[in-house]
């Protein structure tokens, strides 16, 4: 059982890091989103849909649930992009909320094998069956997981050095300075957001598959604030650091058994404490600068 | 021919006492009670085929529960549930974080390999937690951390 119990919790860490790493990329273009989770849930419903219902192979299924995700970030970066700060935030909050309430009354399902399969509104969605029909076993799905992160987590370390990663940043620190260098910030912000939707897609695809049943409910706010949080605690200097975040949260505070059951509330805590003391994260853009200097540092030193 | 393999069916069932065919989609219904340690319920599980309705023996289940409203935050450690004294019946013992919905995830392997998902409530009153989608099962006078079945469905 304590394999079996191991396997679930590396495996929820290796998922959640994708709907994390889409808030992370938001924030770094200076837009607080609390509504990735809609993302994660078009792409296990849309997913979820292709394999169980229309009998797509599992890796079509997946691409389908990114880029479903990516296709409904589009549809909601297209009018509020221009928003600013909070304005963006509520907005992406209701897009969220609009998008579960949808799922609560989305009824769609076929017979197979003489059995209804498909969304049944909040009675949830059954039987996504693609990966425990093909006998995958829950390690090898983890191993999956976090070769799809490794891929997204190399995307990112390769964004962030490239010229499209400077401009992210350059309109996370000052939007109209960036107008002013010649860019439109419009367009960048679009694409951000766009490709946040498509990383928190794939992690969506992954949970259905996993989990094998949805339902409304697991894509509430609190899905999205926690995705928020991980940056924030982790650190918005690096794509490490909402991985950071998610291993503090789900890593560190499930292994002292002793808090398991307050859990939430020691997180919340420390999410405000690290927002007093430091601001964005613990692997902040200082702390990454630093770090960046002792390699090299320790690098010439060997050489 | 036909009468020859009806036959062979028959025996084969019977051989397998009379259980749900092998590859047979699984239904459950479970049933929890509060137990005196705070948080932690007896569960019942019944198992049947879908088709034949026939009870599920000697079959391995392993329980795993997540809380919906809250994704990925309860690791709950999965148990193994102990077969009971009628056939087709299984209880297990679970460790809760708090009350709450649950799903509670069951993963069949033996004689047919299936995973049901079942949807409980756990704890409340019985004036808070309603009646409309089930029977409170509780005991011991705690209703506080009593638990109901929220449906009985596939």
């Amino acid at each position: 059982m304590d394999d079996i119990y191991l396997v679930t919790v590396v495996s929820n860490i290796g998922m959640i890091s994708f709907i994390a790493l889409s808030a992370y990329l938001l924030l770094v273009v200076g837009e607080i989103s609390f509504g990735q989770q809609a993302f994660f849930a078009v792409s296990a419903y849309g997913s979820g849909i292709a394999t169980a219902m229309w009998g797509w192979p599992i890796w079509l299924g997946l691409l389908w649930g990114a880029l479903l995700a990516g296709a409904a970030a589009l549809v909601v970066a297209i009018p509020t992009v221009r928003l600013r700060g909070l304005y963006f935030s509520v907005a992406t909050l209701a897009f969220a909320e609009m998008v579960r309430l949808i799922f609560e009354i989305f009824t769609y399902q076929v017979e197979i094998d003489g059995e209804l399969v498909g969304p049944d509104g909040s009675d949830g969605f059954r039987d996504i069956r693609a990966i425990y029909d093909s006998n995958v076993s829950a390690f090898e799905y983890m191993l999956i997981i976090y070769g799809l992160l490794a891929v997204v987590l190399i995307g990112f370390l390769i964004l962030e050095r490239s010229r499209l990663g400077a401009i992210f940043r350059m309109i996370g620190e000052d939007p109209m300075l960036t107008e002013m260098q010649g860019l439109n910030v419009t367009v960048y912000k679009i694409l951000a957001v766009v490709m946040a939707g498509v990383v928190a897609g794939i992690g969506g695809a992954l949970y259905a598959h996993l989990a094998t049943y949805v339902e409304p409910k697991i894509f509430n706010v609190m899905l999205g604030v926690h995705a928020l949080a991980y940056g924030l605690i982790g650190g918005l200097g690096t794509a490490f650091g909402p991985l950071i975040g998610v291993a503090i949260d789900i890593g560190l505070l499930e292994s002292i058994r002793a808090i398991s059951g307050y859990r939430m509330i020691v997180f919340g805590g420390l999410v405000a404490l690290l927002l007093i003391v430091r601001p964005r994260g613990l692997l902040d853009e200082a702390a990454v600068h630093w770090l960046r200097g002792r390699w090299r540092e320790l690098r010439r030193a060997t050489h | 021919m036909r009468i020859v393999t009806t036959a062979l069916a028959l025996a084969a069932m019977l051989a397998a006492g009379g259980g749900a065919l092998a590859g047979e989609r699984v239904a459950a219904d479970v049933s929890c009670t509060a137990t005196a340690e705070r948080l932690t319920y007896d569960c019942t599980i019944m198992l049947e085929g879908r088709k034949s309705g026939a009870p599920v023996e000697g079959a391995e289940v392993v329980v795993k529960a997540d809380m919906p409203s809250m994704p990925l935050a309860h690791n709950v450690r999965p148990v193994k549930a102990a077969p009971g004294s009628m056939p087709g019946h299984y209880s297990a013992t679970l460790e809760l974080e708090m009350v709450g919905e649950w799903a509670l995830t069951l993963d069949v392997s033996g004689p047919t390999r299936d995973r049901v998902v079942r949807k409980l409530r756990f704890g409340g009153t019985a004036e808070d937690t309603g009646h409309e989608h089930g029977e409170m099962k509780d005991h011991g006078g705690d209703m506080d951390h009593g638990a109901m079945e929220m449906e009985k469905s596939h």
